[in-house]
């Protein structure tokens, strides 16, 4: 009977003594132990796996007491298991981190996309506080209605010419099915010229990275939409503006857009033809501020201006808009929305420089403020007031002119981008109407169209080398710098995305609206300018109750 | 008019773009590009806008 007790007690200790150093974590060894281990192989992954099996977080006894402190939530025991008879290993903790950092990076784009969203509520009372009170119903419906015709064409169609071959997006796991770029061979290079894959987002795209792709990239395009229906405001018949916009949509910006973004020629100027790092438009002063503004000014020339907006001399009258405070309001929702559509450009917020994400907010914030500053002062000094819905378009102008640059310069850089932008709107505003005696009911051409192109020229001029978006940018190695820091390459390629821009987006939005004009027609007539848009257009007042001001007897002359 | 100048327009752009090769040295290059945009600028202000202008609103 001793005997078997002693020998129980013995194999009692030497469990307990097993079990014990099982739990216990292991101890870093002694310096001199590890100057010892210096150089050796590192642990087997089953001791890893052993001593991560070993680790457990609070029993549920603990949990069920609840946690106010948050200590005991969040712990080894939430990490997912692969094989539950293998337990916690190595391989599942690596492959939570990985998933975790693509979750930030989808979070960070999704809540991004979701601000941009916002922005057409901004562009919304924008444009409707600077048009007249009789047309508030329609400009509004516009405004609201492009979300939807955008969006229809770009998931019809639009999504897959621009992103169709973008191929691998790291940030959000791949996107490898987009991998389909149609492209052509020209002095000895591939030249992208549209993707191919895409459509309805079906197939292969339905892929929960290419969802978060197509969310993204969505607002942005209906943000360069958007912008034509202010210039065309208070005469373009509702039916002709979803037309217009249907295959901006579908077509005129994705094209560019891929060019830019999706992988085709232009970003690949740099890897292809040496010209700094190709193309580089951050968040879109030329993709999206600039093909707006160039198709607002094709539209500007067609439809013609209001009636009454010039006289028999081609002098330009003022027609004030009814709401300058929904005007400036509108400019607080942008710049707010624009936090969104800057540093939500990095398509992430962890790994691969995507931290910078602070530095391009400040920038935005910055270039805004300052342009802002520079565009009430040039009101002020040359007409002696500082008239309220400049200074809104010279803070819009700021915003449009650091989008591009935003990733790669810094503040000091930002600040004088907006200086210039906040005076180059009003100069441009004045050419537009007193030169080519074009009527601009909310001054798009001069805010997302000159100063888009300023925008994609900044790059050029200020980015400083500092960036580093994973090592490289459009495939060639290193940091996007501008001519002030030694790459006139780069320079060129900004240039030549202007000369895209000005020269062959133009003339493509100029063709689709011109044929529009010819079998559909842009205009409403005269009496139906004259009475407002509201009513025969839209059936309804924008605002039922109020009496509206009669037109002055000039101005029914003229029509 | 307007079909000329949207003919001048899109020359410009080509110009540009073909400017890679065209030269091969950055200032060359840098020529050339801001050509194209003079020639694309000046078919919209030049030929396209006067040609709508003619037939303009309030000059009726």
């Amino acid at each position: 009977m001793k005997k078997i007790s002693l020998a129980l007690a013995i194999t009692c200790l030497v469990g307990v003594f097993t079990v014990a150093r099982a739990q216990t974590p292991a101890q870093p060894p002694p310096a001199d132990a590890a100057a010892a281990t210096a150089g050796q192989a590192p642990p087997a992954a089953s001791s890893i796996d052993d001593q991560l099996k070993a680790l457990s977080g609070p029993s549920a006894e603990e949990r069920a007491k609840g946690d106010p402190a948050g200590t005991a939530t969040g712990t080894v025991n939430d990490i997912p298991v692969a094989d539950a008879k293998k337990g916690l290993t190595l391989g599942d903790v690596v492959s939570l981190v990985g998933q975790h950092q693509i979750a930030i990076n989808f979070t960070w784009t999704l809540l991004t996309g979701f601000l941009v969203m916002f922005m057409q509520a901004g562009f919304a009372i924008v444009e409707t506080g600077l048009a007249r009170a009789k047309n508030a119903n329609h400009t509004m419906m516009m405004n609201f209605m492009v979300y939807g015709v955008g969006m229809a064409a770009y998931w019809l169609i639009g999504f897959a010419i621009q992103e169709g071959g973008v191929g691998a997006v790291a940030n959000l796991g791949g996107t490898a099915p987009l991998s389909s770029e149609y492209s052509i061979s020209l002095f000895g290079k591939s030249w992208g010229l549209f993707g191919q894959n895409g459509i309805m987002l079906g197939g292969t795209s339905y892929d929960v990275g290419v969802m978060v792709m197509f969310l993204f990239q969505m607002v942005f395009m209906d943000t360069a939409l958007t912008i034509v229906t202010g210039t065309a405001a208070e005469r373009w018949r509702y039916s002709s503006f979803i037309i217009s916009s249907f295959f901006m949509g579908a077509f005129t910006y994705p094209l560019f857009a891929n060019w830019a973004w999706g992988g085709g020629w232009l970003a690949t100027l740099g890897s292809n033809f040496g010209l700094g790092h190709g193309y580089a438009d951050f968040a879109g002063s030329g993709v999206v501020h600039s093909i707006g503004g160039v198709t607002a000014l094709a539209m500007a020339i067609i439809i013609g201006p209001r009636i009454g907006k010039f006289d028999r001399n081609g002098k330009p009258n003022t027609i004030p808009g009814h709401d300058i405070t929904l005007v400036l309001l509108g400019c607080f929702i942008l710049a707010f929305g624009w936090f969104g559509f800057n540093p939500g450009s990095t398509l992430g917020a962890s790994a691969n420089g995507n931290l910078r994400i602070s530095s391009v907010a400040v920038n935005t914030m910055l270039a805004g403020m300052s342009a802002s500053f520079s565009g009430m002062y040039y009101m002020w000094i040359r007409y002696g007031k500082p008239d309220a819905s400049m200074t809104g378009n010279a803070f819009l102008a700021g915003l449009v002119a650091i989008t591009a640059p935003s990733g790669f310069v810094n503040p000091l850089a930002s600040v004088i981008i907006g200086l210039v932008a906040g005076v180059l709107v009003c100069l441009s505003c004045e050419f537009v109407e007193r030169v080519m005696k074009l009527d601009d009911v909310v001054g798009a051409i001069s805010v997302h169209g000159a100063n888009g192109l300023w925008g994609v020229i900044a790059v050029g001029l200020f980015a400083d080398g500092k960036s580093n978006f994973g090592g490289a940018w459009n495939g060639v190695p290193g940091s996007v710098t501008g001519l002030f820091y030694g790459d006139a390459g780069q320079l060129v390629a900004q240039l030549i995305g202007v000369a895209t821009l000005v020269g062959f987006v133009f003339t493509f939005s100029f063709v689709l609206n011109m044929v529009l004009e010819a079998v559909w027609g842009h205009r409403v007539t005269a009496k139906v300018e004259l009475e407002g848009l509201d009513i025969p257009e839209m059936g309804a007042l924008g605002y039922p109750e109020f009496v509206l001001k009669p037109e002055p007897a000039a101005m029914k002359a003229a029509g | 008019m307007a079909i000329g100048g949207l003919l001048v327009t899109l020359a410009g752009f080509l110009i540009a773009a073909l400017s890679v090769g065209i030269a091969s040295a950055t200032s060359v290059r840098l020529i050339i590009v801001l050509v194209g945009i003079v020639v694309s600028l000046g078919g919209i202000i030049g030929l396209i806008n006067p040609a709508y202008q003619k037939n303009a609103l309030w000059k009726r």
